[in-house]
């Protein structure tokens, strides 16, 4: 096959833009989202809820360290019929419909207007803009099996695959420029596309709310089937061997 | 030559005194005198310093000159509220600066502000919890404290404070409680056991000498170099020894000897060069009948 040549007005006019573009967007995105964002309020009750259930998990996973008197006590405090913390505790059922929450409303839509709309904007301009061009050509040869992901938009069946067209450099660019943003603007950036991309791959996994009555009813149960183990029965003689062994 | 006199005597240049601070932020060491002497003998802030780091060296500034009471602080803090005149975490150096110049009530009245606003603040909390403890109304402290814990129930530092005010009027079974809470949250720091141990060893009674002992060897299998912990391991077994000598339980007698015995042979190790001998000291400290 014939070597191709490019245009060197594609390096100027197509190729540095489109790092040019992707990386402004990525720091005007940071500092937008900086100004949407908003301070969330958490309450008291949640603050008590999550520390409760650190005591109880530590309880579960540390208590063999405490006398069987001691470990049984604390049990009785949190999951006695009667007084119990957890069966005293009532707490309401997390909404199930998000959409009755006006906070988490406009939360999702600030999310929507920073990370999903410059995407989509950004992304369509600039297949239309730059479309069907040739860019670069990466430096070692690929299977046929990258042909769809380097080649967006150029659909001849006889390029050679290590050729990369505008669509493709510019999704190269939004994943690629995660360093160069941290390098920038500092770790934990909001500029990375990326993260956003991954994030509605995952798709229902979106951040509810935990529902304390669940997590409750759950570390009950895990409370109510441990076992105390007492850890220091054998400390005495494990002490003394280890110091005989080294002497 | 100390650090102290290399910074009183302006040997570092500008950047070691920054990253000195820098490193002092990062693994939470309170040096309060040489911080309060660096800003005093350099000009840190025209170092090489971004914004957010500048406001970190004001912050560590305004704790240091506290710990060392100097209150001409207060002006670096009035500058701080008129860059941040809703924070909540200027607002509390300011009643910290109140309760340094004993003006309990004033701060009482900025922390409960703050708290008003902010319910879930809990430096707040804890420093109005220190106010009491800096009056002397312990019991008050303890109060406020057992309410505090109630909301925040995996602050192992609280549940110290706890331990320790609890100790101060003698509540020993409450103090073990607190101790143990500690040791549940950091199962593997030796100190923690150590004091549970202290604590039992102190209460008394052959069940909490079992503890004491159970205590002890475990903080020293976990840091043989525990000097406090061999010497409360020597004094529990010679407690020990004594009674079973009455009751007659052979098995724990001869664990129990062996303890102290072991205990005995590790003190004389670490004196062996000295002319004191801790091995002595030791078995004059023990109570026998």
């Amino acid at each position: 096959m014939a070597e191709l040549l490019l245009d060197p007005h594609i390096r100027f006019w197509v190729f540095l833009p489109i790092v040019v573009i992707t990386f402004l967007v990525g720091i005007v995105r940071h500092y937008v989202s900086i100004i949407l964002s908003s301070q969330k309020k958490i309450e008291l009750l949640q603050v008590q809820d999550s520390q409760v259930m650190i005591r109880a998990r530590l309880l579960r996973e540390n208590g063999k360290y405490l006398p069987r008197q001691s470990f049984a006590m604390r049990r009785h405090w949190f999951n006695n019929e009667e007084t119990g913390y957890f069966k005293v505790q009532k707490r309401a059922a997390a909404s199930q419909n998000p959409m009755t929450d006006p906070g988490m409303m406009t939360d999702m839509l600030k999310g929507n207007v920073t990370n999903v709309l410059p995407m989509i904007v950004i992304g369509g301009w600039i297949n239309w803009m730059f479309s069907g061009f040739l860019t670069t050509k990466v430096p070692f040869p690929l299977t046929l099996r990258f042909k769809p992901m380097l080649q967006r938009g150029v659909e001849l069946a006889y390029l050679d695959a290590s050729w990369v067209s505008s669509a493709s450099w510019y999704f190269l660019n939004v994943f690629g420029l995660r360093t160069i943003y941290a390098l920038v603007l500092g770790e934990n950036n909001a500029a990375d596309q990326s993260k956003v991309m991954q994030e509605q791959m995952s798709g229902a996994a979106m951040a509810m709310p935990p529902d304390p009555k669940a997590a409750f009813k759950a570390e009950w149960e895990a409370l109510e089937i441990t076992e105390h183990k007492w850890a220091l029965s054998n400390v005495e003689s494990d002490l003394l061997s280890i110091t005989e062994d080294k002497n | 030559m100390t650090l102290f006199d290399k910074i009183v005597s302006r040997e570092l240049t500008q950047n070691e005194a920054i990253d000195l601070l820098r490193q002092w932020r990062e693994n939470n060491e309170r040096k309060s005198n040489e911080i309060a002497m660096i800003h005093m003998f350099y000009d840190i802030y025209s170092g090489k310093i971004s914004a957010n780091e500048r406001l970190m060296l004001k912050e560590q500034l305004i704790f240091a000159s506290l710990d060392v009471h100097d209150l001409l602080t207060e002006f670096q803090i009035d500058f701080l509220l008129q860059e941040f005149p809703a924070s909540m975490r200027v607002m509390r150096y300011k009643a910290m600066v109140r309760e340094a110049k004993e003006k309990y009530d004033e701060a009482l009245e900025i922390l409960d502000y703050i708290i008003k606003a902010d319910e879930t603040n809990a430096p707040a909390r804890k420093r109005r919890i220190a106010i009491f403890k800096a009056q002397g109304q312990i019991t008050e402290a303890i109060k406020e404290l057992v309410d505090y814990l109630k909301k925040f129930m995996s602050d192992v530092e609280g549940w110290q404070q706890l331990c320790e005010l609890y100790l101060s009027v003698g509540e020993l079974q409450r103090a073990v409680f607190c101790a143990e809470e500690m040791l549940l949250h950091q199962p593997h720091c030796h100190f923690h056991h150590q004091r549970v141990a202290d604590i039992r060893y102190t209460m008394g009674g052959v069940e909490n000498m079992e503890l004491a002992k159970s205590y002890y060897c475990q903080a020293l299998k976990l840091n043989p170099e525990n000097m406090r912990a061999t010497l409360g391991l020597f004094l529990t077994t010679t407690n020990l020894l004594n009674h079973y000598k009455s009751s007659g339980n052979s098995a724990k007698r001869k664990e129990a000897w062996k303890l102290s015995q072991w205990t005995q042979t590790k003190a004389a190790k670490r004196t062996a060069t000295k002319k004191i001998k801790l091995t002595k000291m030791l078995l004059n400290l023990a109570i026998t009948e």
